[in-house]
């Protein structure tokens, strides 16, 4: 990058953030609560299992992959979890280890099609997450919910408990984006993971053990997934089969938004966040400003088309536009 | 301006034509005339502007100033159909093919025939077959995929592309060669003289001077975004008829070499006489011994051993097994029967990883593929393969200290420009090869293979690398040099090693080794190995002067 | 010392030809046993009754998997970079949701079609703009347009279930039959020829697979790869329009939420399909029989009595034999 018209070079980095504050200012003039620190609180909390699953994802897209099945993951972890101490009488602790071991296992099964049989990630992802659903209907009869009223108190509080007034769930939100910043933008493991994204040969002619980066990424991936999904049972007191779906298209809107902003136009963890917060923001602003539920839906889709096209078009025309060339 | 008679009698005219990009004035009122039925070859160092001119004719760029005449009449609008049309054709030099269209297909992509119902499959097929056959003498299937074509084939299918409606007048070959073995040249050299006696004019671009100086009626040289000379080559242009041997033809670097070096002269605009550093060889241990090695398909049986402070040469054309050996040692290939020994003590090499913790590392050929990562700064790329030494245990990156080497080791080998944030893919193909060498220095390695290292390298930036090398050994490690450009392998190694047909054949100290011998060494029964040869993919290289790329 | 070295001897090249016939035809080969041991295991598997009832539902799938070939052929096979457009189901879903809200307001056929068309163009010339002028790729951009084609759809049709009755033109696409052939697999055949015909036998048809193929080729050898791609999307929401015809007869209505269950079987059978093609790329034709494949094993599965829920496994299973063939014979041949 050069480092003419530095204004230019950082209005164009930070486009989508004015995108951002624009509509955070217009939702705050509009709506009296929107301000409030408990809505605030809110949107934190409500997007956490979003966030963790959208960092899993960052992973994977730094690698050079993407990853469908994180949906899957989000069920199994909450689901065996649920099962563990349902049926097996496991101590919720070790029940949250079980969860995120199985959420694992997903990764094992994509790291498995992509790195040794060499299948494209999306398909290979996209074949996992048939299988997936299918087991889950399977032993659910077909997607009946598993409620699970005895839920021990600990695991319950995950969700729904403070921790110095700060609720779980963004604790958990936190804890998560802080490992991944430092492990994907801090750590030379993360340099190593960016690297094989972006060239995997040279990557790999430069001695770093790619294959191996790459059963980490989707392995990591799939486990942070079932960590949220370990928090929506955890929230809701039951399983509902096949309900991670709907965080799988938020969380790949939320990965290229935040790599809209990125010099490279790399997926990152703090542009993660960034796309996170903004999906969570529209969504609540919207609901605050009384619109009715399912307008609300259209126009959030429409402010999501609009954000991300206006994010790269003016990318494109203050950035510089021959820096491929 | 130019003389209007000679605009109107040429075949091709583009005068003074600039182009600006931003921070780069890439053509500067540069000029280049081909005269009607003429071989015109096209030079310069990269950067020079040759291919954006190529890019200004083909209506790719658009130019800033200048005009453009063609058969002697001026083309207002450049577009690709408007060139078309006039009947300018492209034979790019890669690219420009789909790896899953038929051969028909191919050579009507854009210019398709059309029948009762749609596309006329059946017409397409039977015309570009015969034309291949008639005109090129190449009997292929039009029903062929390209990807399953050799390297030879498609060339001549881009050929056929470009020739096939007949109203070719001005055809311009950019980089024909790059992939080709020896007799697909001479084949296509053939070809392209045929195309002149037919009345068609070719515009020849190229890095090697040797095709130049063999095939080409004048030259003219581009340095910096300017036209700085036109040399009739007329008495060196073999006469068209039948086709020099291989020997002649494709290794001639010395028969050339007067107006060759009249050549380079204009390219850097000043005599490169010393390219090689002056060493005293000092050999110390064997730091790698490699004994027995096979891959199972294209080399068996390969032993040698490089001592420290050596420069060992490795040479062989296309076919040889050369390339796959380097990819072997280096783990990128299986090994299927054989061993290897660094430092005495025997190393399995299933990886690149593992070859770079035992202390042997590779600075590949394609270096924009896989030496470096192009997006990511020169920083990062030098860090690349030493990020544990500038880390905790744990993996946390020490920003100062990771900066701070590679500062170091970009600072000692001259990288420019002087800025660790800047993204590599914005340096030159000299200070690119810099910073992957860096990035070796970095480890302390013992053993540096080095293939094609000096490939896409301007003149001037090679002296450098040629010295750097030189430094390697002198602070005691093995060096294996693999190359194709045998002046190279002359100049800069101690000991040579030459393979023909998937072994060893030759070894030999270069001290007192002549280069007509050493090319009668490598091309020992070539002409039986050609055809295996153009099969393999890949950038390969031949000898004679090798200038850019 | 001779070394053996077995691609070059006539056995090891042979044996290494068969290796390659099979795992390229592997996937063909799983498929027909497949569909023998279903036909042998029930009767009524290969009955002209039960195979009108596979094409029928396999119709609507066919159509627009043949508009996502499209796209891909267009934008080149890479699915992360390259060309896909998982907006489609999505588009048709509004589409139906306006015409089934139309048809109930009593509004005449064809304007109620008329409207439901319009809108699945509309979102087809979203993507097309996105992609060929803002540059996105089109994984993000028809995202994009998928989430707010949803949430329009939604919207305008306050997201409850819109049943159709008594409409003729309905009822008759929904069970009619032409000549003992149903309605919509004669929609689907249509589809194909039309489609499949501009994609594979017109000159822009080869033209767009040269841009996807090798987008710098097509760009030097004179062709504008953007109108390519922006026609691409046009023609996929050809297809989600004609979709949407099919669709709304065989739910008669519309039932919120049936984009999602589309949108993965879109892209199932359009990348099955690329196993039927001799070059093994992604064709309308091989969408259209990946479509029909799909359905028949399901609806195979279903007829011996397996569980209906495993039958999603079935699907994940066969898209990785697919995927893994094909991925060898690319180890392969190198």
């Amino acid at each position: 990058m050069s480092r003419r018209a530095p204004a230019l070079a950082l209005l164009s980095r930070y486009g989508f953030l004015a995108v951002f504050l624009g509509f955070f200012i217009f939702f705050a003039t509009r709506s009296d609560a929107f301000l409030n620190t408990s809505n605030l609180v809110n949107i934190l909390e409500g997007n956490a299992i979003l966030l963790v699953a959208a960092l899993g994802m960052t992973l994977v897209v730094a690698s050079g992959g993407i990853d469908l099945s994180i949906g899957i993951a989000i069920d199994f972890g909450g689901w065996l979890a649920i099962v563990a101490m349902m049926d097996h009488d496991v101590a919720w602790p070790l029940a949250i280890v079980v969860g995120i071991a199985v959420g694992a296992s997903v990764g094992v099964f994509n790291s498995f099609l992509v790195v040794w049989l060499g299948v494209s990630p999306f398909l290979a992802t996209l074949g996992t997450f048939f299988i997936g659903g299918s087991i889950q209907q399977i032993y659910t009869s077909g997607g009946g919910q598993v409620p699970f009223r005895e839920m021990p108190e600990g695991y319950q509080k995950l969700a729904t408990g403070d921790t110095l007034g700060i609720p779980n769930e963004i604790i958990v939100g936190a804890i998560a984006l802080m490992l991944f910043y430092v492990f994907l933008e801090r750590s030379i493991h993360g340099k190593r993971i960016h690297a094989i994204g972006l060239q995997r040969s040279a990557a790999s002619v430069a001695g770093i053990n790619v294959r191996g980066y790459l059963w980490v990424a989707f392995i990591v991936a799939s486990a942070t997934a079932s960590v949220g999904g370990i928090i929506a049972t955890a929230g809701l007191r039951q399983f509902t089969p096949l309900a991670g779906f709907s965080y799988l298209l938020d969380a790949i809107a939320a990965v290229f938004i935040g790599a809209s902003m990125h010099p490279q136009q790399r997926p990152n963890v703090p542009g993660t966040l960034v796309g996170v917060l903004f999906l969570g923001m529209v969504s609540n602003g919207l609901n605050l400003m009384g619109l009715d539920f399912n307008f609300r839906d259209a126009l959030e889709g429409l402010i999501l088309v609009g954000a991300i096209a206006l994010a790269v078009s003016q990318r494109r025309v203050l950035g510089r536009s021959g820096a491929s060339a | 301006m130019t003389n209007t008679a000679d605009t109107k009698a040429n075949a091709l005219s583009m005068h003074n034509i600039s182009k600006a990009f931003p921070g780069v004035q890439a053509l500067d009122s540069a000029s280049l005339a081909v005269a009607p039925q003429e071989i015109h070859g096209l030079v310069g160092e990269n950067g020079a502007g040759k291919s954006t001119i190529i890019k200004v004719l083909a209506g790719i760029y658009q130019a800033d100033r200048g005009s453009v005449w063609v058969d002697g009449a001026p083309l207002d609008q450049i577009t690709p159909e408007t060139v078309h049309e006039r009947g300018v054709r492209f034979i790019h030099q890669e690219l420009s093919l789909v790896p899953h269209f038929s051969v028909a297909e191919s050579v009507f992509m854009a210019q398709e025939k059309r029948g009762m119902l749609g596309l006329d499959t059946r017409k397409m097929r039977r015309l570009s077959e015969a034309f291949l056959a008639e005109t090129l003498g190449a009997e292929i299937d039009g029903r062929t995929l390209i990807r399953d074509l050799t390297v030879a084939q498609r060339k001549l299918v881009q050929i056929a592309r470009a020739l096939i409606d007949g109203q070719a007048r001005l055809v311009v070959f950019d980089e024909p060669t790059a992939v080709l073995g020896a007799t697909d040249i001479n084949t296509l050299f053939g070809n392209i003289r045929r195309l002149r006696d037919t009345g068609i004019s070719i515009v020849y671009v190229s890095h090697y001077l040797s095709e130049i100086t063999e095939i080409c009626d004048r030259v003219t040289v581009f340095r910096n975004g300017e036209d700085v000379g036109t040399i009739d080559l007329g008495g060196a242009t073999a006469p068209p008829g039948p086709a020099p041997s291989d020997t002649d033809s494709a290794w001639s670097a010395a028969n050339g070499a007067p107006r060759q070096g009249e050549i380079i002269k204009l390219m850097v605009g000043r005599e490169i006489t010393d390219m090689y550093p002056d060493r005293k060889p000092e050999a110390g241990e064997t730091v790698l011994e490699v004994s027995g090695l096979s891959d199972g398909s294209r080399f068996s049986d390969v032993n040698f051993s490089v001592r420290t402070g050596e420069i060992l040469g490795l040479t062989g054309i296309i076919g040889s097994g050369r390339e796959a050996l380097v990819d072997t040692i280096y783990g990128i290939r299986r090994t299927r029967r054989g061993s290897l020994t660094i430092d005495g003590a025997p190393v399995k090499l299933r990886s690149p990883a593992q070859a770079v913790r035992s202390g042997l590392v590779l600075v590949p050929r394609d270096r924009r593929n896989d030496g470096l990562v192009l997006d990511m700064s020169v920083g990062d790329n030098v860090n690349m393969a030493t990020l544990d030494k500038v880390s905790s245990k744990l993996g946390w990156l020490m920003r100062a200290q990771a900066r701070r080497q590679s500062d170091e080791f970009a600072e000692q080998l001259d990288v420019r420009p002087r800025r660790s944030a800047t993204i590599v893919r914005f340096l030159s193909g000299g200070n690119q090869q810099k910073v992957v060498l860096a990035r070796w220095l970095a480890t302390e390695s013992k053993v540096f293979v080095l293939d094609q290292p000096t490939t896409g390298v301007d003149v001037g930036a090679r002296s450098e690398i040629y010295a750097l090398i030189a430094q390697l050994a002198t602070g005691g490690a093995g060096v294996i040099v693999s190359s194709n450009d045998l002046t190279e392998i002359l100049g800069i190694c101690d000991r040579v090693l030459v393979m023909v047909r998937g072994r060893i054949v030759a070894e030999r100290p270069t001290s007192g080794l002549a280069l007509d011998e050493l090319v009668a060494l490598t091309t020992s029964s070539a002409a039986a190995t050609a055809d295996q040869g153009a099969a393999i993919y890949g950038p390969e290289h031949r000898g004679g002067l090798e200038v850019g790329a | 010392m001779t070394t053996t070295v077995s691609a070059r001897t006539p056995a090891g090249a042979a044996a290494r030809r068969v290796l390659h016939f099979t795992i390229s035809r592997g996937p063909l080969v799983v498929f027909a046993v497949l569909l023998i041991y279903l036909s042998l295991e029930s009767e009524f598997f290969l009955e002209w009754r039960n195979i009108k009832s596979i094409l029928r539902q396999s119709a609507p799938d066919a159509i627009l998997a043949s508009g996502l070939a499209v796209v891909v052929m267009a934008g080149g096979d890479d699915v992360v970079v390259g060309g896909i457009d998982i907006s489609i189901p999505a588009a048709a879903t509004l589409g139906v949701g306006l015409i089934a809200d139309q048809l109930v307001g009593n509004t005449p056929l064809l304007w109620a079609y008329l409207l439901g068309a319009v809108a699945i163009f509309g979102v087809g010339a979203a993507n097309a703009f996105l992609v060929v002028y803002v540059k996105l790729t089109p994984l993000l951009a028809t995202l994009a347009t998928l989430v707010a084609s949803v949430g329009l759809y939604r919207w305008a049709i306050d997201n409850r279930r819109i049943t159709v009755l008594g409409n003729g033109f309905v009822n008759e696409v929904r069970d009619g039959d032409f000549l003992g052939i149903p309605i919509p697999a004669l929609i689907m055949l249509g589809t194909l020829v039309v489609v499949g015909g501009i994609a594979h036998r017109t000159r822009f048809g080869i033209r767009m697979q040269a841009v996807g193929g090798n987008r710098s080729a097509a760009e030097i050898a004179g062709l504008r790869p953007g109108r390519y791609l922006a026609a691409s999307f046009i023609l996929a929401s050809f297809c989600g329009a004609v979709a949407s015809i099919v669709l709304i007869s065989r739910g008669s209505g519309l039932s919120p939420g049936i984009e999602e269950r589309l949108l993965v079987d879109m892209v199932l059978a359009t990348f099955v399909g690329a196993a039927f093609s001799p070059r093994r790329v992604v064709t309308v034709p091989g969408a259209v029989a990946g479509a029909i494949l799909v359905k028949a094993l399901g609806n195979g599965f279903q007829l011996i009595q397996v569980d209906l829920f495993k039958i999603g496994m079935i699907k994940g299973v066969l898209i990785l034999v697919v995927v893994a063939s094909s991925a060898l014979v690319g180890k392969l041949r190198q």
